[in-house]
């Protein structure tokens, strides 16, 4: 079924149908994918994609009987389980979450950070049926794991979640993203930090090979702020990862990081955009790959430096491991810059693993396979010794090893 | 600094358009426009046989379905192919001249002006000049002393002439007409540029330069240069331009082929200096050139050095295609981008043999409201087993108003290849320029210190002809919009 005629078949079980603003853009978004399409041709970031999975789908979507639930464990710690993209109203002195709202939806369509022509997030607009908004509460430090599970075959989700972090506040956020059925989950996050804030973000990619799973994140960060999120990224099934991040207010900064483990026929894509808005701000992009079998990743890295935003520093680096023969990757790191007192940089590799190494691992008694072991646990061990969450640490290094073990 | 330096700078320091001036000669042009008529008009006044003719209709008739490429990082007005004459030759060079005493006076005094005195060139630089006045090769120098090595030195009219064997091979087996709209419509209408052939085993003992210099009002220049090294040969060629000043923009869209088999070396310089417009962005050169270098051969290699210091807008992107086994492609640039220029300029390599490497240096400066852009490909295809590349891309920030950017795409389908990229964009080291100044250089004369060191990489990949020439020439690009 096209999207056309899923839209108008489902139009009234999607979020804020009522409202007309919002159905007539809607509308007009329906007229950009039938005058523009699905262009692969003019439109890089749909390299790789197998496109007829999120043209020719079947919209379906239910409210699980298992209802979500939120546990407050320890003061400050709280665990989030949230299904099928919904999630329990919840309200104390600390956070608050709620539905997304009305208002949410205009807030995020009036943005232009995110391209125009970015048809996944359109989708995402135009099927909305999920989403929560949780408000971090001044001068707070908090701790959130958030569990987004599933619960049937052949679901479409479009969800929509924001994330506030009002001023002063710190918050520590884990998301986990472990699905074993056919579904497609068609993620937009929306983070805003107030002044003085501070969000760790982590999220832990881990689906089966049916499962597709596209995520978008557009953070803005004020004064003072600091925004890091790190993905770690081992599905099986296609992954599409991409994040923008705006520095708006003086001193701000954004760290976006994710490493990412392909093998057979996996594809994923990653791309990170910083803006840089205004003066003193800081940002960092910095994405590993490590790809086997035939697998094919891209990855888009983006700085812009507005004019008015000097004493900016601005880096991006971009590495890549190709194991196999049939393996490929492309990357963009783009600058661009419109400031002069700036220090920008990128770097971008792509190889082998140094046979030098190997062969001094070799000659000191160590199998080929061992060798490799150790050299692809060792180019991303900056990234893995840097959590300093024990358990998570854990989880992701058990997660390594099954990947290592494929590796021949 | 030393002396001759501030000389220079003295010099310009008016910071007028020192080739701005125009030779009137009287021009024989077709009607403006583009059309089948027209291409018909310059293959008959070029005297060319059928085979050619077609070629080029063909060529026309593909480019009447193309569109301009978009992905460049620039913005200019529309250009309106029908408004452009497309041949301008001044009167009576339908004949050759044999020598220079039958060249048109006021000609050789226009070279005389661009500081290009044939005559002395002769004996004291050692280069044989195949001059292009607009369209027509006026005169070739040292032809005789080449012909002897069996170096094949000509402008490509001459060569569709007596070589239609080699024509007939090469040209457009580099550049296919059909690439992009440019390389479309230079292969319909191109009226004149440069042909190189070095026999087998031959190293060329001078370097082959052209000068081209455009001239008539609204004529675009369409060269097409193709330069075929055989096995075992090197060549080393220079192009140069200048330009006179006017306001109505000039088109220029150029297509260069090089061709390098087995063993082959071919090193193509370029000092490009078209009139970038004025200080308010008006009039200047639209420059947009199709350069392509195929390493046919294994162990060939091609070189490409280019400073960029003029055009209104420069799209350029001279390649190399990588197909014998150890074969090599470098390419050096500097980019300088003034007032209201635009450049969107880089390269592309292609690694399809085992073995093949390549390098890249690029250096880009902004000042001014300009806006410089490298844009760089580099692929590695399943067959490339070992292959390696080396890139870097360094840009420098003079003031606030002009803009840095770099595009690379670096596509890898080889594990065993190996790729490194690098690229930083920063202003002018403010230690450095205080250490200069506290040692009494003035401002402007120790940014031009600076960016000069900046360049040097590049620079001294120059033959040396080039390179005394380049260095005053990125000093006096920065004149004026420094402090």
């Amino acid at each position: 079924m096209n999207i056309q005629d899923n839209y108008q078949k489902n139009k009234k079980k999607i979020f804020f149908s009522e409202n007309k603003d919002i159905q007539t853009h809607r509308e007009k978004l329906i007229n950009i994918f039938e005058n523009d399409g699905f262009d692969k041709k003019n439109n890089e970031s749909l390299k790789n994609i197998n496109l007829k999975n999120f043209i020719d789908f079947k919209y379906r979507y239910l409210i699980s009987e298992e209802t979500s639930v939120i546990y407050n464990n320890q003061e400050n710690n709280y665990s989030i389980v949230s299904v099928n993209g919904q999630c329990l109203s919840f309200k104390d002195d600390k956070i608050e979450i709620t539905k997304i709202l009305d208002e949410d939806y205009n807030d995020f369509s009036k943005n232009d950070t995110i391209e125009n022509n970015d048809h996944f997030v359109n989708l995402n607009s135009l099927f909305l049926n999920s989403g929560f908004k949780i408000v971090i509460k001044k001068n707070n430090n908090i701790k959130i794991k958030i569990s987004n599970i599933i619960t049937d075959d052949d679901l479409t989700i479009f969800q929509k979640n924001n994330y506030i972090c009002e001023e002063g506040s710190s918050l520590n956020l884990i998301e986990e993203y472990e699905n074993k059925n056919n579904s497609t989950s068609n993620i937009l996050n929306v983070i805003k930090l107030e002044k003085n804030s501070q969000l760790n973000h982590f999220l832990i990619q881990d689906n089966s090979p049916n499962h597709n799973l596209i995520i978008t994140s557009h953070s803005s960060c004020k004064k003072d702020s600091k925004y890091t999120q790190k993905v770690y990224n081992f599905s099986e099934g296609y992954v599409r990862n991409f994040h923008y991040s705006e520095l708006i207010e003086a001193n701000s900064e954004a760290d976006l990081q994710g490493i990412f483990f392909l093998k057979d026929n996996n594809t994923c894509n990653n791309k990170t955009f910083v803006k840089h808005l205004a003066e003193d701000c800081k940002s960092n992009q910095v994405y590993k790959g490590i790809l086997n079998d035939s697998s094919k990743a891209t990855y888009f890295s983006n700085t812009h430096v507005d004019q008015v935003a000097q004493k900016t520093e601005g880096y991006q680096l971009s590495k890549g491991i190709l194991l196999s023969d049939n393996a490929s990757y492309f990357s963009k790191p783009e600058l661009k810059i419109y400031a002069d007192d700036v220090k920008c940089s990128h770097g971008s590799t792509i190889g082998p693993i140094d046979e030098n190494a190997i062969f001094y691992l070799r000659s000191r008694g160590m199998s080929k396979i061992a060798a490799t072991k150790i050299l692809i646990s060792s180019f991303i061990n900056e990234e893995l010794s840097s959590i300093d969450n024990e358990q998570m640490s854990e989880i992701i290094q058990k997660k390594l090893v099954r990947y290592l073990s494929k590796v021949k | 600094m030393n002396s001759e330096t501030l000389n220079t700078l003295n010099t310009y320091s008016k910071n007028r358009y020192k080739y701005g001036f125009v030779t009137e000669i009287d021009d024989e042009k077709p009607k403006k426009g583009l059309n089948e008529d027209t291409i018909k008009f310059i293959s008959l006044k070029k005297n060319e046989p059928e085979w050619m003719l077609a070629w080029r209709l063909k060529a026309y008739s593909k480019w009447k379905k193309m569109k301009e490429p978009q992905w460049a990082n620039l913005s200019f007005p529309e250009i309106d192919y029908q408004d452009i004459y497309y041949y301008s030759a001044p009167k009576g060079f339908e004949k050759k001249p044999k020598d220079l005493s039958e060249v048109d006076p006021k000609l050789i005094e226009t070279y005389n002006k661009l500081g290009i005195p044939l005559e002395e060139q002769k004996v004291l630089a050692g280069v044989a000049v195949d001059v292009v006045f607009d369209s027509v090769s006026v005169a070739t120098t040292y032809k005789g002393e080449l012909e002897k090595l069996g170096i094949i030195f000509c402008s490509i009219g001459e060569a569709i002439q007596k070589h239609p064997d080699l024509i007939k091979k090469y040209l457009g087996s580099v550049i296919p007409a059909g690439d992009h709209s440019f390389s479309a419509l230079n292969s319909a209408v191109f009226t004149d540029g440069s042909f190189v052939y070095i026999p087998e085993g031959v190293k060329c003992p001078m370097e082959l330069s052209t000068y081209f210099r455009i001239n008539a009002e609204n004529t675009g220049q369409f060269e097409r240069t193709l330069i075929i090294a055989d096995k075992g040969s090197y060549v080393s060629y220079l192009e140069g331009c200048t330009a006179p000043k006017r306001d109505d923009n000039q088109l220029h869209a150029a297509n260069v082929e090089l061709i390098a088999l087995e063993d082959a070396e071919i090193k193509y310089s370029t000092v490009q200096n078209w009139y970038p417009g004025d200080e308010n962005g008006k009039g200047g050169i639209y420059n947009f050139v199709t350069k392509r270098g195929l390493c046919a051969g294994k162990n060939s290699k091609i070189s490409w050095t280019q400073v960029e210091t003029g055009s209104a807008i420069t799209w350029k992107y001279p390649s190399c295609i990588l197909k014998g086994d150890n074969s090599i492609g470098e390419f050096y640039s500097v980019a300088i981008t003034n007032n209201f220029q635009q450049a969107d300029t880089g390269t592309k390599m292609t690694h399809i043999g085992k073995n093949t490497k390549s390098k890249i240096i690029s250096k880009g400066i902004s000042l001014g409201k300009s806006q410089n852009t490298y844009r760089g490909e580099v692929s590695f295809l399943r067959k490339a087993d070992k292959a390696r590349n080396y890139t870097q891309c360094d840009s420098l920030l003079v003031g606030n108003n002009c803009g840095a950017h770099t595009v690379p795409y670096i596509d890898s389908k080889n594990n065993t290849a190996v790729i490194e990229h690098e690229a930083s964009t920063s202003k002018i080291n403010e230690d450095q320029l205080y250490y200069c100044r506290q040692r009494g250089l003035n401002h402007e004369e120790a940014v031009s210190l600076i960016v000069n060191g900046f360049c040097k990489q590049v620079l001294q990949e120059l033959p040396m002809e080039f390179a005394v020439e380049a260095q005053k020439l990125v000093s006096i690009s920065l004149e004026g919009s420094v402090g």
